[in-house]
């Protein structure tokens, strides 16, 4: 009974048609021109010359990408309130967190370097998960924000500099190099950072682009 | 190659950069996003090979040029990417070391090199076998933020030790260089047109059949 139930309201907005005749797509690896045939959930549509996925239809897309994106917004909170790492050397304690490394670039002479550290690991996963909500959130009502389609086309120019995955990296990297001078600890910054980055990839993975501007479209109409 | 296959140059229709609508080229604006239209990204070819070359050139100040310099109780050390490395290799941190070396020498290095054959394959002057050529240049586009990891690592050496008399990290100008290699890299991959290299078998005559190079 259960099952059928949530059946039914998944079932309730699936990808909708664009109105008017035979809908394409055009591989973007090879320029194939497809006659695109709606799929089931889950499925994922390949260029017939080279194999490179033309669309994919996830299931529950609205649903996933607005709950993880408001989880990685809600993160960002924890990640800029908590250190990411503290480390005792000499009697003192330094605590390091997203924007004092920024801050600590653009003070020690590289303004550049403070900016760009800023943008690709604060910034850019703001802007990512609220474009998405604002986004997402309204077309689970079948609606569309104001300005979404501006908003749309700027997520898909921010996503290549969302870096946060990277700058996790650099912070066990920074451990280890620390560890023989100092004690250092990971804090609770460092583990939400984790979790944001994970919220973040399963936002981003929630919707094919294909899908969410055939919404919008129908939407806007 | 299936020849019953069109491609979309040929039909004078583009897939719109932005949001995937397949409309006539002579629109100009993509009718669903307002994004222009091409049927190729212009001048891919010249805007990669100019990316390309900037990078190369920031390059070798990039690993000549201390990234961090090291002030321990009045002792100054210059540390390089790949003085960073050995000093993690010499210590016996053999995986951190790995991830460096992959991260901030192979990386750049690799993406200039696929870049140049991807834009020498494109023009021609070397056979473009297209589905591989189409790995590498995803593959290049996908691994081109993870050299970022050592100005991360330098910014946040650099927040952490600020002990004093003790010990001070300040960021040095390899890595302004060493982020701009991986800034304009990420550029160059971007303008790069993979369909230029169907475009060109095409050319050669094994597809012609739906090609025609005055389309472009």
């Amino acid at each position: 009974m259960k099952k059928s139930f949530s059946k039914t309201k998944r079932s309730m907005h699936p990808w909708p048609m664009l109105p008017g005749g035979i809908h394409r797509s055009v591989c973007h690896f090879c320029d194939t021109l497809h006659e695109s045939a709606p799929l089931s959930e889950g499925m994922a549509a390949r260029c017939q010359r080279c194999g490179a996925v033309l669309y994919q239809n996830r299931s529950a897309s609205l649903v996933r990408v607005t709950a993880f994106s408001i989880a990685a917004l809600l993160l960002m909170v924890v990640v800029n309130a908590f250190p990411f790492l503290t480390m005792d050397a000499a009697s003192i304690r330094t605590t390091l967190n997203l924007a004092s490394a920024a801050r600590a670039l653009i003070e020690q002479g590289s303004p550049v370097l403070g900016i760009a550290l800023a943008l690709f690991t604060i910034l850019s996963p703001i802007a990512m998960a609220g474009g998405l909500i604002y986004v997402c959130g309204p077309l689970m009502f079948g609606r569309i924000a104001p300005g979404a389609m501006v908003v749309a086309k700027w997520l898909n120019k921010t996503e290549p500099w969302n870096m946060v995955e990277v700058f996790l990296l650099g912070v066990i990297v920074s451990l280890l190099k620390l560890a023989k001078v100092a004690e250092v600890e990971f804090g609770m910054g460092f583990w939400a950072f984790g979790l944001l980055m994970l919220c973040m990839a399963a936002a981003m993975a929630g919707i094919d682009r294909d899908e969410l501007w055939d919404r919008l479209e129908v939407a806007k109409s | 190659m299936n020849r019953s296959l069109p491609r979309a140059a040929a039909l004078l229709l583009a897939g719109c950069h932005t949001c995937g609508k397949v409309s006539p080229v002579a629109l100009g604006r993509c009718p669903r996003c307002g994004s222009p239209l091409h049927l190729r990204k212009p001048h891919s070819i010249q805007r990669t090979i100019a990316l390309m070359l900037a990078a190369a050139a920031l390059y070798v100040p990039a690993n000549l040029l201390p990234i961090m310099t090291v002030v321990e109780l009045g002792e100054v050390t210059e540390n390089t990417i790949i003085g960073g490395m050995l000093s993690f290799w010499r210590s016996g941190a053999y995986p951190i070391a790995l991830v460096i070396f992959t991260a901030s020498i192979l990386i750049p290095l690799l993406k200039i090199i696929a870049l140049s054959w991807l834009c020498l394959a494109a023009t021609g002057k070397l056979h473009p076998s297209p589905k591989m050529l189409g790995k590498i240049y995803w593959f290049t586009e996908l691994m081109g933020r993870w050299s970022m990891i050592d100005i991360f690592v330098v910014g946040i050496l650099v927040a952490l030790v600020q002990l004093g008399n003790y010990m001070t990290i300040t960021p040095g100008p390899g890595a302004l260089a060493f982020a701009g290699v991986v800034v304009l890299t990420m550029f160059a991959a971007m303008s790069f047109d993979p369909r230029l290299l169907w475009d060109r078998l095409e050319i050669y005559g094994i597809d012609s059949s739906t090609f025609k190079k005055a389309d472009l």
